[in-house]
């Protein structure tokens, strides 16, 4: 069984409304791959259409080389949590792990082993309908995690969590991707991803907009940057533009310069007796590699204001 | 990490989750205590309404005394629908059916599981019910002038006509159950398909009762759910009812067929 998910061609369309047009790629094992776009660019019906839960129009997608609905133990080649909401209010959330284990033939012990790791505890005893948001996602975890399955996808696992349960579910995918297993997770938030992902797949209006390594992306964004500090900004910005460098100011005292190398930035502004300090490669952030990635695609700028789904 | 996987093994899986989603739901223990209790309760309650004084004679009653003692189903039976409806429709409510169809991603399995878990449970609940209301009526009937002196030997389940009542009561709740569970399925809305099995339910006698044409009348009761599924209870002058006993039990297996298909059909084609 390998841990990948492949998706050919897929394409979906709600009513006059293309959700996902001609979508390709591979998630693979071994790392987080994170799946980011705007809300309503085509994420959740994606995750959908992999799981079998809604019929596309055209292509497919494979879980670990086969179609998921002809998965005889579903849970244990995929787990996932699409919503975290989707659970009875009125059962306990050790009975909602109890049949779903049965429903896979799962021995009782696996459903006290995900309680013990999503940090369910004493709380699996209670209905799920008294639930924060936070245990509901640590439920939803749980249930991913039943099957010990070697793919797992989870749709915004992080949205409206605190730091503490943001830093729990990022430490989490780390140790599902270091064990091996392929871990899809969408955020239409990238900073939520930062120092998460090792792989992004970003879409826009149901179309792959980037296939790439978080780190070859940041390279591409950081790309011979200067960032410095100084307070005397104006001088420093005439001397720079002066020597051909493209100069842009980043909060009151900070300037990044594009163009010239730190060396030839420390030696123009020491000529003019220009005072500086913390001069640095600049880094992108996942953010500013986002936006920079996307600024050419106009159409899903467009549509990065609105849209549901 | 478990066995075999066969298409047996399957069924046994999928059905074993709809029973613990079913149980360990407050409102199922509830639903199937109100389907016994209504229909023990009005059971009695309409028999105790009925004596013979109102006669010529006791014995010209030619009152049907098993079916009036399980007349309670009428009422009970909206605990069936309900508990039917409520399998199905509160996993579109609540959005499990997406956790439901990704642990057993065979659609038509998820819908035969919990037909099974449905009929089982409505099926114990329904034979507590009719054998309470048979014993109410036994007690009830004798002391209001329905007498083996009289023509009316007490209640038994053992006696051939009135065990044939009994059963077949008991199947016309699992029944109506599966046709409660086939309209939630297909229109996946509870308060939508309570209010459509209830009106196929009773509209039709209702309105047979406002028929002046005979021959319409007994079109009506012949193919109308309630009135061809009940006409298993009847116990004497069977030459004169609509439709024989097992034949109007036909007619409401087939819609409660009809509606699991159509259950099915949606359930298949429809994204989740």
């Amino acid at each position: 069984m390998e841990a990948t998910i492949e998706v050919r061609g897929l394409r979906k369309r709600f009513g006059s409304t293309v959700a996902v047009d001609d979508l390709s790629f591979t998630v693979g094992p071994g790392r987080v791959t994170g799946f980011v776009g705007p809300n309503g660019a085509g994420k959740s019906t994606t995750m959908r259409m992999i799981m079998g839960l809604d019929r596309p129009d055209a292509g497919a997608a494979l879980v670990g080389g086969r179609p998921y609905r002809s998965l005889r133990t579903p849970l244990c080649r995929l787990g996932a949590m699409l919503d975290a909401s989707a659970v009875h209010p009125a059962r306990r959330a050790r009975d909602h792990l109890r049949w779903l284990a049965h429903a896979n033939g799962l021995p009782a012990r696996r459903v006290d082993e995900v309680i013990e790791q999503a940090g369910l505890g004493s709380a699996a005893r209670r209905r799920a309908g008294g639930f924060s948001l936070g245990m509901r996602q640590r439920l939803g975890i749980a249930a991913a995690l039943l099957g010990d399955p070697p793919v797992l996808m989870f749709d915004e696992p992080v949205n409206g969590l605190d730091p503490e349960g943001i830093a729990w579910i990022r430490g989490l995918l780390r140790s599902l991707a270091a064990e091996g297993r392929a871990v899809l997770v969408s955020s239409h938030l990238m900073s939520e991803l930062e120092g998460g992902a090792d792989h992004l797949l970003v879409i826009g209006r149901g179309r792959l907009i980037a296939d790439t390594r978080v780190e070859d992306l940041l390279a591409a964004a950081s790309d011979g940057r200067v960032e410095l500090r100084t307070e005397r900004r104006r001088e420093a910005m005439t001397v720079l533009a002066r020597a051909g460098a493209t100069v842009t100011t980043s909060g009151s005292d900070a300037l990044i310069v594009t163009g010239p190398t730190a060396e030839r930035v420390i030696e123009l502004l020491t000529g003019e007796g220009v005072a500086f300090s913390g001069i640095s490669a600049h880094r992108a952030s996942l953010e500013e590699a986002y936006m920079e990635l996307t600024k050419d695609a106009l159409e899903f700028q467009a549509v990065a204001g609105g849209e549901a789904r | 990490m478990t066995g075999g996987t066969g298409p047996a093994l399957q069924a046994g899986r999928a059905v074993r989750a709809e029973w613990t989603k079913l149980r360990t739901l407050p409102s199922t223990a509830w639903l199937l205590l109100a389907l016994a209790a209504v229909t023990v309760a009005v059971g009695a309650a309409v028999t105790g309404a009925v004596d013979t004084s109102h006669c010529v004679t006791p014995a010209g009653c030619r009152e049907d005394t098993p079916k009036l003692a399980l007349s309670g189903v009428r009422l009970g039976q909206v605990a069936a629908v309900v508990l039917g409806v409520v399998a199905v429709g509160g996993e579109y409510a609540t959005g499990t059916i997406s956790v439901t169809l990704a642990a057993v991603p065979r659609r038509w399995a998820v819908l035969a599981a919990k037909a099974a878990v449905v009929a089982g449970a409505v099926a114990v609940a329904g034979t507590a019910g009719v054998l309470g209301s048979l014993a109410a009526g036994r007690g009830i009937l004798s002391g209001n002038g329905f007498t083996a002196a009289n023509g009316y030997p007490p209640l038994s389940p053992l006696d051939g006509p009135t065990a044939r009542a009994a059963a077949g009561t008991v199947l016309y709740l699992v029944l109506v159950a599966l046709l409660a569970l086939g309209a939630g399925t297909a229109l996946r809305d509870q308060a939508g398909a309570v209010t459509a099995v209830l009106g196929a339910l009773w509209l039709v006698p209702l309105v047979a009762g406002m028929v002046g044409d005979d021959a319409w009348r007994d079109r009506l009761d012949k193919y109308a759910p309630m009135s061809a599924g009940l006409a298993v209870q009847a116990t004497r002058e069977l030459d004169r009812l609509p439709i024989g006993p097992w034949a109007g039990l036909g007619v409401l297996a087939a819609y409660a067929a009809a509606a699991l298909l159509a259950g099915a059909a949606v359930l298949a084609a429809r994204d989740a």
